[in-house]
This record gives C-alpha cells, structure tokens and sequence, in this order.
C-alpha cells in the first residue's frame, strides 16, 4: 500500500484510489482479503470513518464485497472492470490537459503528435 | 464498536463571563458518542473555557449541560462518563505543583470507575515518565504526556484533551494520535481534542469544531469542510467574473493577479465556476481553511 498521503486530494479518494493501484498490480489478488477500515486507519493515521467512506466507495463499484463477520474481498473481475473505467477517465484525466498545455505553449498538432511516437 | 446509542453531551446557551468581561456569547454543541472531534480556535477564543464547563470544572454563567439527558452539574453518575484531562501547569492557584507523578495518577485512578491500571503503567514506562518526579519539575512535554496518559486510561465515554500535544516533539505528537487512534478502534469512546497544530491533527479528526470569540463558528465534518475550500489564483478580472457571489476569503492582490480562497455550498463545485477562464484552482487544507476562517483579512497589496 502506498504510505504516502498527500493534501491534494480528498484522503477518502487516495485509500480507494490506493487499494485500486494494488488491485491493478496485483499486490492485491481476486477473492483476496483487504486490509480492514481500522487496518486502514492505524496503517495511515487517519480516522476510521474516512478509511471506512473510502473501502465503500468499491463496495458500491463492486470491486470489493463484503463477507459478514470476515471482511471485506476483492471481486471476481475487479481488475477488469478498474482497467476499463481508468480507460474512461484518461481521456478527461490526461489527453484534454496535455492538448490545452500545448496549445498555451503554441506546439502545434504535427509536434504533439510527433512527440506522442516518441514516447511510445 | 457497532452498538448504536443515542447517548450526547450536549450544551445550550452557553454563556461566560469572567468579571465584566463574556467570554462565552451562548454556545450550542452536541457531541455524539463514538467519535473522535477536532476543537480549534485562535488563543482567547475560549476553548478551555467551553471545554471546561462542559466537563462541570467550572460553572456557566447561563445556559445548561446535559449528559445522556441530565444534568452534568454536580451528578457523580454523569461525570463518571466524562473525562477532562486538562493542561497541567507547574503553578496551582494554592503555589507550586507539588504533587508527584505517581500520586496525580493515583488520584485519576480514584476519580474515574474505568480506569485501566495496567494502560496506564504500560504507557507510563513508554514515554519513559519518572513517577517519583514533582508535576512542577517536568518539562512541558512530559507534563503533556501525564494528561495524555490519564484521558486514555481512564476509560471514561467522553474524554477531552486540552492541547495534549503541546511541547511535545513530533515522533511523540504522531505516537499520540496512533495511541488515540487504536485506543479509539477499541473502545468507540468519544475524544474531543483542542490544538493549535492543526495540519497533523487532520486526519484523525472525524469532525473539526471551530470556536471563534467566543462563539460556536462551525461544526462539520472534517473532509467535507475542507472540499468545499479552493484557493482560486490567476488574472484578476478573471478571478472576480469566476467567484462572483461567492463565499470568499482573504483575497490577496499583486499587480495584474489576484488570489482568493472560495467556499462553495454543498452540491456546488469550483469548478462549474471557473471552467470558462484560464485559472489555478487548488485544494486546500485544513489549516489554510481556519487560516481563512479566523485569520485577519489582509491588507491589500500596494503595488502596480
């Protein structure tokens, strides 16, 4: 888990953001057990309530699922349906931002595009 | 943890006055069982003063307060509950502070029905406490360390830390807020907590409550409170079409820019205001909020 909060976002988003990114690589397995809301607090030093609005935001994407009087486990196809949502918010997230930097910048279409190859 | 209760401490019309002068303007306050509350103000906003009548160390002037609905004042049966750890001084009104670690813990141990002896003594040899030593021989630091000791403890359904991290160094203050937080998953007790190092203290607030002369300012839930804040920065005009009719704060202006903290109500969003210019919006945190909320309103620059 990533140790490091930041203040630049709300800390209830960066624990599910968290947990997402260890679903993602696979830090945290299918049908694996998550770290508990007072796991979550003590790790992070945050009250239990905020670590407690963060796990259920994935309940209600079903990436998590609750066992009663167990804990809470990562879905069948969480991974999947991460990828696929991070795919929806790139293009919001990360492509309109880069064009209107470039755009304050004067590079033009053929530049952007240019420097696009090169990083890939 | 889960066992859902309705018991408060709650006050109303809380007023005080120290000779001519009130420094209380009728405060209302309900605290909820099983959680953990932030109290801030700037010094002299009055802060001990509530938390003091609140825990009946010291009367109001007018108004009243009630635990699980009686009344706190002089009922043992209520003030078992409540635990007020306050700041230990070197001097008491009768002269120097003469008791020993070991004998104010004593007298704690008396006071409180739940006091957890073993707790106490395990966290007495952590922070590495000398109980032989005269309250008025210790450092600020460890004086903190005996009232953080004695809040958690004493096992009492509400507790309150005046300040408990004062003078004490910053491995201590986070050690502080892991013990309340564990002490906390454990028990569902309710602490209510007063500093002045706001930033660090954030996190572990579920609500932050913020007194301001003398007066209740707010009383909201700590995230939502500081989401609903964005400091906006970029082309003055552009800032004020942007922020129009908005709830602002300390607005700083130099040259052509300009820079303004925004509130915006709940369901609202900064950046419905700002999309449509060329503009920084950043989050803020809690200490630029009550910076925002109780510092002074800055000069205007004189420049351009």
């Amino acid at each position: 888990m990533n140790l490091n909060l930041t203040e630049e976002k709300s800390i209830y988003l960066q624990i599910s953001e968290t947990i997402e990114d260890d679903i993602l690589r696979d830090i945290l397995l299918e049908e694996e057990r998550v770290p508990s809301t007072n796991e979550l607090a003590k790790l992070y030093g945050i009250n239990p309530a905020t670590a407690a609005k963060g796990v259920n935001l994935l309940v209600d994407k079903g990436i998590l699922y609750k066992k009663r009087g167990i804990g809470m486990f990562v879905q069948t196809g969480a991974k999947m349906q991460i990828v696929a949502q991070r795919k929806s918010e790139f293009y919001e997230a990360f492509v309109t931002r880069l064009v209107a930097e470039a755009k304050s910048l004067a590079i033009s279409e053929q530049e952007l595009i240019d420097m696009i190859h090169k990083a890939l | 943890m889960n066992n859902v209760t309705t018991q408060t401490l709650s006050c109303t019309g809380i007023t005080k006055t120290y000779g001519k002068t009130e420094v209380l303007h009728g405060v209302d306050l309900t605290l909820e069982k099983g959680k953990i509350y932030g109290l801030i103000g700037r010094n002299g906003a009055g802060k001990t003063t509530l938390l003091s009548i609140l825990t009946a160390q010291n009367p109001a002037t007018s108004g009243s307060v009630v635990f699980d609905g009686a009344k706190v004042w002089e009922n043992q049966e209520a003030l078992d509950h409540i635990c007020f750890s306050r700041e230990l001084n070197p001097m008491t009104s009768l002269g120097q502070n003469s008791f020993k670690v070991k004998e104010y813990l004593r007298m704690a141990a008396t006071y409180y029905p739940n006091w957890d002896n073993a707790y106490a003594e395990r966290m007495v040899k952590e922070f590495g406490l000398d109980k032989k030593k005269r309250i008025a021989k210790l450092s600020k630091g460890m004086m903190s360390m005996v009232t953080i000791v004695v809040a958690l403890a004493s096992g009492a359904d509400f507790t309150i830390l005046d300040e408990p991290v004062a003078g004490l160094d910053v491995v201590m203050r986070e050690r502080f807020y892991d013990l309340l937080l564990e002490n906390y998953t454990e028990t569902g007790r309710t602490f209510i907590v007063s500093t002045h190092i706001i930033e660090e203290a954030a996190n572990v607030f579920e609500e932050v409550i913020i007194i301001k002369d003398g007066r209740l300012l707010m009383k909201e839930n700590t995230e939502e409170l500081v989401a609903s804040f964005a400091h906006v920065s970029g082309k003055a005009e552009d800032v004020d079409a942007a922020t129009a009719g908005l709830e602002c704060y300390r607005a700083e202006k130099i040259g052509r820019s300009k820079a303004i903290c925004v509130r915006t109500k709940p369901g609202d969003s900064i950046r419905k205001h700002t999309e449509k210019y060329d503009l920084d919006v950043e989050p803020m945190n809690l200490q630029k909020v009550f910076v925002a909320l109780c510092g002074e309103e800055k000069q205007e620059a004189q420049f351009a």
